[in-house]
């Protein structure tokens, strides 16, 4: 082979290295670029005046003067909404039966539209449900409940060959000539004065519990009981994870049983993460009792027994990454191996096991499968400490599955969903961002 | 330990310059540094023996339904409907659709993850390797349940509407670079014989002919590609994408550990006998690091199997073979997604065989999980070996 | 040494708070169970918890089967269900010492549901088991658009499921391709963004997408209470035994007959009981 193809081929391989990279690395882009932009919309929004409206009535927040005129200027704006409708009712007894009968239903469907746009109408009874006690809370979705009640989707089937297809028929179109006829142009010019939308910075979506299964609220039984299951795993993990480092890597005679040790650590490794969860139920919950159900204890040790193997793994390389100097230093001084280890060996290889443990915790925090038989919940309070013992509890990984999958309006909800995703990403993006920087410390340490 | 020292310490003190310890103290030393070793043992013991418990657990409650039901349905028959009046648990079907959806995660991890692999160890200066190993870490950081509302919220309505024309895409961004780098190659290799005067013309007409062929190629695959509509985004496909980019942290760091072992020697020789940098990784590091490679795909190939989350939301959970097997458009459905899935029905109380049946599967992914463990160990053993460390 | 006995104290600490938590506070509810009666069973646990700020009630929605087996297992307070408890979970409730009370809380029909795009306005019974069977594979075999039908059902571990099941597979079982999702509202979503989707929903489930008349006949509540509507069934919530009057677990369950509960049940979508 000529020596230019050799280059070129040599350099084509450079190419398809860098292409693998590029593409490695967009992936990521793409993967989190969703979860940043929509998740912060669950913090930063443009919300209306029904978001402070609920923010007032259930937590007292606000200067509820300023809310209150704000408020009534709303109500003033709707006023007229209502009043149209009134008018229109009356219009519709003096209707002939047939077009009253197709006029009631249209209305119900304008009325239905209305209220989920702008909450309740003045006068009628309050709703049970929370989500049908306020209107919109954010001016996005608020824009879109406009759309269903300025349009009703029709489908135009009589194109067989090009299938169905969507047509949007204006409202107004419907209730020409009527009382409502100036409902739709009066409602599409002063939504904004209806809603007032407001820049809002919501920080509280972190610390506030949920109402009425997350349509409304924050996300705090959520984060809180992220932070028990994680809290807890490492409480077991942790020493006991150590512990056998300690033994592996300074006690252990080179023999056929530690090596069977060995193997079993990192059969662990590999157990997939779902037959903890069936462990877990079968052996802690089913067997030992540890609690009659589900509880955040024993979530925590299914999660633990999950890590241990990369606390195990991580300790070891850190110690193991302790210059032996060290070691012989302290011995020769006359300290035993305990003493050694623990005053000598262990400081050392704090920094490198602490990394460990912070991924590990990462990965304790993110995990969902092992949680869903032995500790998670879709709705629950914030639980106090002595509650873990025997109380599940909702947590970020099992809700962003049980609000994506399983709940009952799941396209209504996705700010709650992204913000919980974004949340749990960078709970756990922070914990590796802890450990890189540990690593530099560790890597100057052992340099100089 | 350290009481052992103290006395031993003063005992020193007492007998003057003599560093001999007397016989009680020795004993108490050897006694409390038995008991400590026992101590940690026991410890260490316990935390590994969790595997064995999980490995008995699991299968105390596998082998009734292996009792009750036998093997060859279960293995054989891809009929599985557990909860109907006569119960069929034929799961040939989910062990499909687990393999097809790892088949699928490997042929996006692995080719990607070594040649990223190499790539790191080997041609990108250190600043940058800097750069692109944290985009590693994170990639493997970020949760799979996470992962999994990607695929359901924003990849899987993406593929459903515009699933062809994301095929194109990909089609073109994949096939593009290849294509450009295949055709000046060969249009290199091809040419090589002709004599120097006429080597360049020749080699540009090539060229251009083969790009052409090419990318004709290409524009038909791409249109063809267009063409298809996917009935239902969550599917094979999906997953498969998913797990891919799950699994390829895991192949590129172990990968990389295997190529960066084969050491500096070898490297050298090779430079020295005048050899290209693509030749050298090629022909002396790839063949040396080979065993460490497998064990990187068979660890890559771990993570996909035994993932939950992402199956579970995305993969459309059809207990079906799809038609032609290879058809990853279909809705397919996998062991741990039946697991999580069914948990809630299957009870020991009520139809056992029903519950039992979850458990024979976990007992199949463990066994699987287990044998793959092993085989990634000896090939990371034998890496090191063979390059002497 | 300090440091292990710091940790050794600490896992003591631990250890003593498991043996000393373990007994279960009254004041708290644990429900379990189905994901159709999963939106009233929220919305009463929410609407409780309001009016008796000390009591605690956690609602998980894992399907009936699993509500059932935390019953019999003393896991749970209640179990919701969207279908009656079977003789052999009955049984195994006797044997662990489990009277397994009924209480139906709502009534409900399943509403078999289409994208709101698709022509057809109503099937037969026999034409959806055909479907769902596989026998019928394209809505062109119905008149409708030359379309794959795209088969979405719930999860097996559903009691809405089992009512299906019942009510109109006749015991035929369900084709492989048919693709199983974990809840009602993931139906609708599937529904609502699959043109040649069909599934089956409770009737909390069926906005924008367009419901099919069963037979001729819409589901809505007046139909379900007059039985009309063929696929009906009523939702249940079980507690072991019954449980004694003044307590936060007998309002609870009993809740579904205030006239507020019949708001919430009715607010949710579904039908309440007389």
């Amino acid at each position: 082979m000529r020596l230019e193809t050799r280059k070129l081929l040599d350099r084509s391989f450079t190419a398809s290295g860098v292409l693998a990279i590029v593409l490695m690395t967009s992936a990521l882009v793409i993967l989190l670029a969703p979860m940043f932009i929509r998740g912060s919309g669950a913090i930063f929004f443009t919300g209306t005046v029904e978001h402070r409206r609920l923010m007032m009535e259930k937590f007292e927040r606000g200067n509820r003067p300023t809310i209150e005129a704000e408020i009534a200027s709303a109500r003033a704006a709707r006023e007229p909404v209502y009043r149209m409708m009134a008018e229109f009712e009356k219009q519709l007894e003096a209707m002939p039966a047939t077009e009253r009968r197709k006029m009631t239903t249209q209305l119900k469907e304008l009325k239905k539209a209305l209220r989920s746009l702008l909450g309740p109408a003045p006068g009628e009874i309050r709703p049970m449900l929370m989500r049908d006690q306020f209107g919109q809370t954010r001016w996005d979705r608020a824009q879109v409940k406009l759309g269903r009640v300025m349009f009703r989707e029709e489908w135009d089937y009589s194109h067989p060959e090009r299938g169905s297809v969507k047509v949007m028929k204006p409202r107004a179109d419907d209730f020409a000539g009527t009382a409502l006829a100036p409902l739709f142009p009066y409602l599409s010019a002063n939504l904004d004065k209806m809603l007032l939308p407001a820049k809002t910075v919501y920080w509280q979506f972190l610390t506030d519990e949920s109402f009425d299964s997350h349509f409304f609220g924050g996300i705090w039984p959520e984060l809180l009981g992220t932070f028990y299951l994680t809290v807890g795993a490492m409480l077991f993990a942790i020493p006991m994870g150590l512990i056998a480092a300690i033994y592996l890597t300074e006690y252990a005679p080179e023999n056929t049983f530690v090596s069977f040790l060995r193997t079993c650590i990192s059969t662990l490794a590999g157990v997939p993460s779902i037959v903890f969860g069936l462990f877990g139920l079968a052996f802690f919950i089913n067997t030992l009792g540890v609690s009659q159900s589900k509880s955040v204890l024993v979530g925590s040790m299914t999660l633990a027994l999950m890590i241990l193997p990369t606390v195990i793994r991580a300790s070891e390389e850190a110690i193991l990454a302790v210059p032996r100097t060290f070691k012989e230093a302290a011995l020769s001084l006359g300290a035993g191996r305990w003493h050694t280890v623990m005053t000598v060996i262990l400081p050392a290889a704090l920094p490198g096991i602490l990394t460990g443990i912070v991924i590990s915790m990462g990965r304790a925090a993110g995990e969902t499968a092992p949680i869903i038989f032995t500790a998670a919940v879709s709705v629950g309070k914030p639980l106090a400490l002595w509650q873990v013992f025997t109380h599940p509890t909702p947590a970020l990984s099992w809700n962003i599955y049980n609000l994506a999958t399983e709940h009952e309006a799941m396209d209504e909800i996705r700010h709650v969903q992204y913000g919980l995703v974004l949340v749990l990403v960078m709970l756990v993006l922070l914990l590796n961002l802890t450990a890189i920087l540990l690593r530099a410390r560790v890597a100057k340490r052992l340099r100089g | 330990m350290a009481t052992g020292l103290n006395s031993s310490g003063v005992d020193a003190r007492r007998h003057g310059s003599s560093l001999l310890l007397s016989h009680r103290a020795r004993r108490v030393q050897r006694i409390t540094g038995l008991l400590g070793s026992g101590f940690l043992l026991a410890v260490t013991s316990l935390s590994t023996f969790a595997v064995l418990f999980i490995f008995f657990f699991i299968a105390r409650d596998a082998l009734p339904f292996f009792q009750l039901q036998g093997f060859t349905q279960f293995f054989t028959s891809a009929h599985w409907y557990p909860s109907s009046a006569t119960p069929e648990f034929g799961s040939l079907a989910i062990f499909v659709g687990s393999g097809l959806v790892t088949l699928g995660a490997a042929l996006v991890a692995v080719p990607l993850g070594i040649t990223a692999a190499v790539c790191l160890s080997d041609v990108l200066p250190f600043s940058t390797r800097q750069v692109v190993k944290p985009v590693i870490e994170i990639l493997a950081a970020i949760p799979s349940v996470a992962y999994g509302f990607f695929a359901l919220v924003v990849f899987a309505p993406l593929l459903q509407e515009r699933g062809g024309q994301l095929l194109q895409v990909a089609s073109w961004v994949i096939g593009a670079p290849m294509a450009i780098l295949g055709v000046v190659v060969a249009g290199d290799l091809l040419t090589d014989r002709i004599p120097a005067g006429a080597r360049s013309g020749a080699r540009w007409i090539l060229i251009s002919v083969l790009g052409a062929v090419a990318f004709w190629g290409l524009w038909r695959l791409g249109v063809s590609l267009g063409g298809i509509t996917i009935s239902s985004g969550t599917n094979a496909l999906n997953v498969s994408i998913i797990l891919g980019i799950m699994a390829l942290p895991t192949v590129v760091s172990v990968a990389e550990d295997a190529i960066q072992a084969t050491g500096r020697e070898l490297r050298e020789g090779s430079y020295a006998l005048g050899a290209t940098r693509s030749e050298t990784i090629l022909r002396t590091i790839l063949p040396a690091a080979s065993s460490g490679i497998m064990a990187a795909v068979i660890l890559g190939v771990m993570r996909a199997v035994g993932e939950t989350m992402v199956v579970w939301m995305a993969s459309g959970n059809a207990a079906q073979i799809p038609q032609p097997w290879y058809n990853m458009l279909q809705p397919v459905r996998t062991l741990t997604a039946t697991i999580a899935g069914d948990m809630g029905e299957a009870d020991q109380a009520t139809g056992s065989s029903r519950f039992h049946v979850l458990f024979a599967m976990a007992l199949c992914l463990l066994v699987f999980s287990f044998i793959c463990n092993l085989v990634s160990e000896w090939g990371v053993r034998r890496t090191r070996r063979k390059v002497g460390r | 040494m300090k440091t292990i006995n710091k940790v050794m104290a600490m896992m003591a600490v631990v250890g003593m708070g498991v043996g000393a938590a373990v007994a279960a506070d009254a004041n708290s509810i644990v429900v379990d169970g189905s994901t159709t009666v999963g939106p009233v069973a929220k919305a009463f646990a929410e609407y409780y918890m309001g009016k008796h700020q000390s009591v605690n009630i956690t609602v998980s929605e894992s399907g009936s089967g699993n509500g059932a087996k935390s019953l019999i297992n003393a896991a749970c307070d209640v179990a919701t269900m969207s279908r009656p408890m079977k003789n052999s979970e009955k049984k195994a409730a006797q044997d662990a010492g489990v009277l397994a009370i009924e209480h139906v809380v709502a009534l409900d029909g399943l509403a078999v549901i289409v994208h709101s795009s698709n022509p057809r306005g109503n099937l037969t019974i026999e034409q959806i088991r055909d479907i769902f069977t596989g026998k019928i594979t394209n809505w062109r075999e119905l008149g409708g658009r030359d379309q794959k039908i795209v088969v979405i059902s719930r999860d097996t571990n559903s009691g809405t499921y089992e009512s299906f099941n019942e009510l109109v597979m006749k015991g035929q079982k369900l084709k492989g391709a048919a693709e199983y999702v974990g809840s009602g509202g993931a139906i609708r979503q599937r529904v609502l963004s699959t043109e040649a989707a069909i599934g089956y929903v409770g009737l909390a489930f069926t906005e924008g997408v367009k419901t099919l008349q069963v037979n001729g006949i819409i589901p809505t509540p007046e139909t379900v209470i007059a039985k009309t509507y063929p696929i009906a069934s009523p939702l249940y919530m079980y507690t072991n035994g019954r449980p004694k009057e003044g307590t936060a677990l007998h309002d609870f369950v009993n809740l579904c007959k205030t006239p507020e509960g019949k708001r919430i049940v009715e607010d949710t979508g579904y039908v309440p009981v007389k």
